[in-house]
């Protein structure tokens, strides 16, 4: 019984490249623009890819099939699918136009949970139906109120540095 | 032969999001013998989706019916599509993609018996 062999190999190099995707360099896309799929960002893309997923096949079925019975909540279900699809395609393709759609939608998805979330308390006749965005996301354990905070505090942390983008 | 169905999915959804959970903490990407036991899930969903069409047309089938097919639909494309996007990373945070997608299909697994009209 000594304490000369360690059965595993504590994971010390790993905090710098798990904190940033510009860390180790090979996070960063050409154009020295920085990936925002990759790392961090790869869990945030799939997760919102769920959501996305979610979003638009409840929205689809609700659309299809009753939307006179809550017209507001299911049309606040569309928007909130067209924008976890746009932030989904948008943060795993990278690049300037799509970090401003990404930009854009993690946004637009943070003031809905918001106000779909505190309007849902106020006035719940208003959405008699379930939208992702009622009670701030509790249907879905408040995912979508995280969601949007984690997207804009990644994309601020993967934003291009100037130096590079002039190197192009 | 809903409910014991969807048990066996959980159980096995559960294990592939162990053994991702695992991956993560050792700062490991997705294996492939990973993406293998992702198909053995994938395999047991197809035959959930056999066994609900069975089911559906026999009897009463699902009590809400367009939100249990919609679930039964996307959990079937849940891990090909994460696996994929897993698998293109190689860090440990492919490993918490995968893990992200099982516990998803769990969940959705716990939905599915809802809509149903199980629990």
């Amino acid at each position: 019984m000594t304490e000369s062999i360690e059965p595993q190999q504590p994971p010390m190099v790993e905090t710098p490249v798990a904190g940033g995707p510009s860390a180790d360099g090979s996070a960063s896309a050409p154009h020295g623009v920085p990936s925002t799929s990759s790392g961090p960002g790869r869990v945030l893309v799939a997760v919102y890819g769920v959501f996305a997923l979610a979003a638009t096949a409840r929205a689809g079925f609700q659309i299809a099939t009753k939307l006179s019975e809550a017209p507001l909540a299911y049309l606040l279900s569309a928007l909130s699918a067209v924008v976890y699809v746009a932030a989904t395609f948008a943060l795993a393709r990278g690049g300037r136009l799509a970090r401003r759609i990404a930009w854009a939608a993690c946004s637009v998805e943070l003031v809905g949970v918001l106000a779909v979330g505190t309007l849902s308390l106020l006035s719940p006749q208003d959405f008699p139906q379930a939208t992702v965005w009622s009670v701030f996301g509790q249907g879905y354990g408040y995912v979508p109120l995280v969601l949007p905070v984690l997207g804009l505090l990644w994309l601020r942390r993967t934003r291009p540095v100037p130096v590079q983008v002039t190197s192009h | 032969m809903i409910l014991p169905l969807a048990l066996v999915v959980v159980v096995l959804a559960a294990a592939l999001a162990g053994w991702a959970a695992l991956w993560a903490v050792r700062d490991r990407p997705v294996v492939l013998n990973q993406l293998w036991g992702a198909a053995v899930v994938e395999a047991a969903l197809l035959v959930q989706l056999v066994v609900a069409i069975v089911a559906a047309s026999r009897g009463p089938g699902p009590v809400e019916h367009g939100t249990f097919w919609g679930y039964v639909v996307a959990s079937l494309l849940i891990l090909p599509l994460a696996g994929a996007w897993a698998f293109a990373e190689r860090t440990r945070w492919s490993s918490v993609v995968l893990l992200v997608a099982a516990v998803t299909v769990a969940f959705m697994q716990w939905r599915m018996l809802q809509t149903w009209g199980i629990s």
